[in-house]
């Protein structure tokens, strides 16, 4: 065998990590590439306000957009509170014994669990069971479950990161466990909080799975008018459009998606930016 | 002579590890209790048990009572014993926020004062108790996460009376402070005796025989001596105590 | 009054804490209970040694053998892919470029991770799937093969993160000793670090298995969706997500094709719920070295 020698081998290793990493990001920036060159010329004011039309061939796709904020919107409303509160469970009371030690397997299972079967127990559970038919509010409560880990795990570590003597120092004073947590810990921590529940948005708002049989139909002529309606929604039209539709204009297809990726990558910069901004102006 | 505080038979314990042993000792009202001691020797343990910060500390396990002015603090309850006995910690912690809000916080979340001029008013008299307000009078909004280490301790004695408590717990106050700011808290305690008790825990010998009216040598989890300080230093009784002050070990 | 208000609150953060549990359970619970129906009636050796999908035919046969290759397909291309590209672009972001440029490759990364699996499916659908038609010559281009390397970039996120974090958490004196005896920069990060964040590289990899494993859209997308067993990756398959996708539409709600596609989302369950499992004990072995 050849040995080669040490500084060799170390700037072949590195040239091959670099193109590993080319290899990881260039395809990713090259779809998004695609996506916007044939997607740009079919964004108009009038693609983005208003109904579809000719079978979907033509128009725009508003109720598409509409449905899926509608949808998101809801789902966050849910899932936020719910999670900051046992991310707070969690971090501030829960003592280390066999409970804690459930939930958070539980957490972590909860993450694991594909978007699919989320959509199969949306539809047992909320359709179903619960009679909600499909609609949005079926669609957000199925999302706010799956997105519930998540939201866990960032408000968790933002809580985790403030400081415990700032806890100390408000306990001495006589103050209750909760009052501290409420004006000391959560104030440092809602930066971290937000921008974990921007990320969840941007996240959820491209799920397709778990809103399939939920809340998403095929078209709606209307716009949705209260939460028990069911909605068209951006992700998955654009799985019709691409799927299901022979003859679709391409230049629709791609302004769909084009929207759809401008959406949640610009909440992901958003949050992004924004933990930057925080991290630098953190006062400890 | 009225005992402020009385403490029979404590034992604390870490993990069932023993690290302070059996431990009667009374803190007189309005004076300056020193505790001196190496490191591990319980004294830190005993501060804290004396306000309860180790409640929250679940390997953390006692036995004994301690009273303060006839309740036992065990039984009156973490939070309204908190608020008489105050603590000041070794590392100054400003909470990030302003000058202002760091001392009207207790206050506020336990409602003793609401109104604003109320308010204002306390704030001016603790920063002067606390010597700090011609120092920060015209920044008072100003974060206090901004001002020097001996201000942010000073400002952290200035929160405490804000609650106005009976007993003041200083753990190591001046560890992290250069001499002129460790001067000015000395300063602080010997007035501050005239309005509360204080309990100062020290690794400073020489601090404990300029401030404290009596001293206690704690050593490996007991209590070696305590005495009056001068009497201390001077002719202590045990040989322990007189290594560790003229400095043979610790 | 402050005191009530303080229990109240306290109660509410306590329900919430264990709502994890419940959802989990509940989870389990609904698809154990159609599960469980379905193989009353069809039996579960039928159901998983089955080599026949055809859930509308008279009799309908449930066999999900080839549903479970095409995801073993799918999932073992992927993770080729993914996998080495992934663990190395880690270690290019967490031990080679300099921290500005560290930063905005992790922001690249996370990104990436954003971009929604719908399209995913689309741009591989009319970029990829013609050339892999063309290049290997084959009858379409909708394979497993094609859907390997586009689930190849949405569990490369995943796996890129993970490993960093690990790569990132290794003491920084296993580092300076190596580097003090005298080891090049490589030699420490290939003997030292890689061994020493292991543990954390593992579970990174059995996290972007188990998103393989659960990725619906882009799979139904551009696999193919032919319910036969392959024989090679450059056949068309059918994955046990895309089915429950692509069917539940058109079952009818109760009936014995409506409970399959459930027991099919039991099998998912259980598969994912033992990848994270693992993938936890690894994390957590990874926190105490």
């Amino acid at each position: 065998m050849i040995k080669l020698n040490p500084k060799l081998s170390q700037k072949f290793s590195y040239t091959l990590l670099c193109c590993a990493a080319i290899l990881a990001i260039a395809p990713v920036i090259l779809m998004v590439f695609i996506i916007i060159k044939n997607g740009a010329s079919a964004i108009s004011w009038e693609f983005l306000s208003s109904m579809p039309k000719g079978g979907m061939c033509s128009g725009g796709i508003l109720p598409a957009i509409l449905g899926t904020l509608s949808i998101v919107s809801c789902a966050i409303m849910v899932t936020l509170p719910v999670g900051v509160c046992a991310a707070i469970y969690l971090n501030e009371y829960a003592k280390d014994n066999m409970l804690t030690r459930i939930i958070k397997l539980a957490i972590v299972n909860l993450a694991g669990v594909p978007s699919v079967v989320y959509g199969l127990f949306g539809l047992g559970i909320f359709v179903m069971f619960l009679k909600l038919g499909v609609s949005i509010i079926a669609g957000a409560l199925t999302l706010s479950i799956m997105e519930l880990p998540v939201i866990i795990t960032t408000a968790r570590s933002s809580l985790g990161s403030v400081p415990y003597s700032f806890r100390e120092a408000s306990l001495s004073l006589g103050v209750s466990r909760w009052q501290t947590i409420r004006h000391v810990v959560l104030p440092n921590a809602i930066p971290g909080i937000l921008t974990g529940a921007i990320l969840s948005i941007a996240r959820i708002s491209g799920e397709t799975a778990p809103i399939l049989f939920t809340a998403a139909a095929f078209y709606v002529p209307h716009l949705p008018h209260s939460i028990f309606d069911q909605v068209m929604a951006l992700p998955y039209h654009l799985y019709i459009i691409s799927t299901q539709i022979p003859n679709m204009p391409k230049n629709i297809i791609y302004g769909t998606a084009l929207v759809l990726l401008m959406m949640v990558l610009t909440m992901s910069c958003i949050a992004i930016f924004a933990r930057i901004y925080f991290r630098k102006r953190r006062k400890w | 002579m009225v005992d402020k505080i009385k403490i029979e038979n404590l034992s604390c314990y870490y993990n069932k590890k023993c690290v302070l042993e059996s431990l009667n000792l009374n803190v007189v009202k309005n004076e300056i209790l020193g505790v001196i001691g190496p490191a591990n020797s319980g004294k830190t343990t005993f501060l804290r048990t004396l306000n309860r910060m180790n409640d929250f500390d679940i390997t953390y396990s006692r036995k004994g009572d301690v009273y303060l002015d006839g309740d036992n603090i065990f039984d009156i309850g973490a939070e309204s014993l908190r608020r008489r006995v105050g603590m000041l910690f070794a590392m100054p912690i400003p909470l990030p926020m302003s000058i202002y809000d760091n001392i009207t916080y207790a206050p506020k979340r336990l409602g003793l004062v609401t109104k604003k001029a109320d308010l204002d008013n306390m704030v001016e008299s603790v920063l002067r108790d606390s010597s700090l307000w011609d120092e920060v009078k015209d920044r008072l909004g100003a974060s206090a996460m901004k001002m020097s280490g001996g201000q942010q301790q000073r400002l952290c004695i200035a929160r405490v009376l804000a609650i106005n408590p009976e007993v003041i717990l200083f753990d190591e106050p001046c560890s992290g402070l250069d001499p002129i700011s460790t001067a000015k808290v000395e300063e602080l305690m010997v007035e501050l005796k005239e309005k509360y008790t204080i309990v100062l825990v020290t690794n400073n010998v020489k601090q404990a025989s300029r401030v404290s009216d009596r001293t206690a040598f704690f050593l490996m989890g007991k209590l070696i001596e305590v005495d009056k300080t001068d009497k201390l230093f001077v002719s202590p009784k045990e040989k322990e105590t007189e290594d560790y002050i003229t400095g043979r070990f610790g | 009054m402050r005191k009530t208000l303080d229990f109240i609150v306290e109660k509410i953060i306590f329900i919430c804490g264990i709502v994890s549990i419940i959802f989990v359970i509940l989870i389990f619970s609904f698809l154990f209970k159609e599960g469980l129906s379905f193989f009353k009636d069809f039996g579960v050796l039928k159901f998983i040694g089955g080599h026949f999908w055809y859930p509308s035919s008279d009799p309908a046969s449930f066999g999900v053998l080839p549903l479970i290759v095409g995801s073993v397909f799918v999932t073992i291309g992927a993770c080729a892919i993914a996998v080495p590209i992934g663990v190395m672009t880690a270690l290019f972001i967490s031990e080679i470029v300099p921290k500005g440029i560290r930063d905005i490759l992790k922001s690249l990364v996370e990104l990436m991770a954003a971009i929604p699996s719908v399209v995913i499916g689309f741009i591989g659908m009319i970029t990829l799937v013609p050339l892999v038609k063309s290049i290997f010559n084959l009858p379409t281009g909708l394979t497993a093969f094609s859907g390997s390397i586009m689930l190849a970039f949405m569990a490369i996120p995943t796996i890129v993160t993970i490993s960093e974090d690990a790569i990132r958490s290794v003491p920084w004196q296993y580092k300076q000793g190596a580097l003090a005896l005298g080891a090049t920069k490589w030699q420490t990060l290939r003997r030292i670090i890689l061994k020493a964040a292991m543990p954390g590289i593992i579970a990174a990899v059995m996290l972007g298995i188990g998103r393989v494993i659960g990725e619906t859209m882009a799979v139904m997308m551009i696999t193919g969706n032919a319910a036969h067993i392959p024989h090679s990756i450059f056949e068309p398959v059918r994955t046990m997500t895309a089915t429950i996708a692509a069917e539940m539409g058109e079952t009818v709600r109760g009936g014995m094709h409506y409970k399959s596609l459930f027991a099919i989302g039991l099998v998912l369950f259980l598969i994912t719920f033992l990848i994270n499992f693992i993938a936890d004990l690894f994390l957590g072995k990874n926190k105490n070295t």
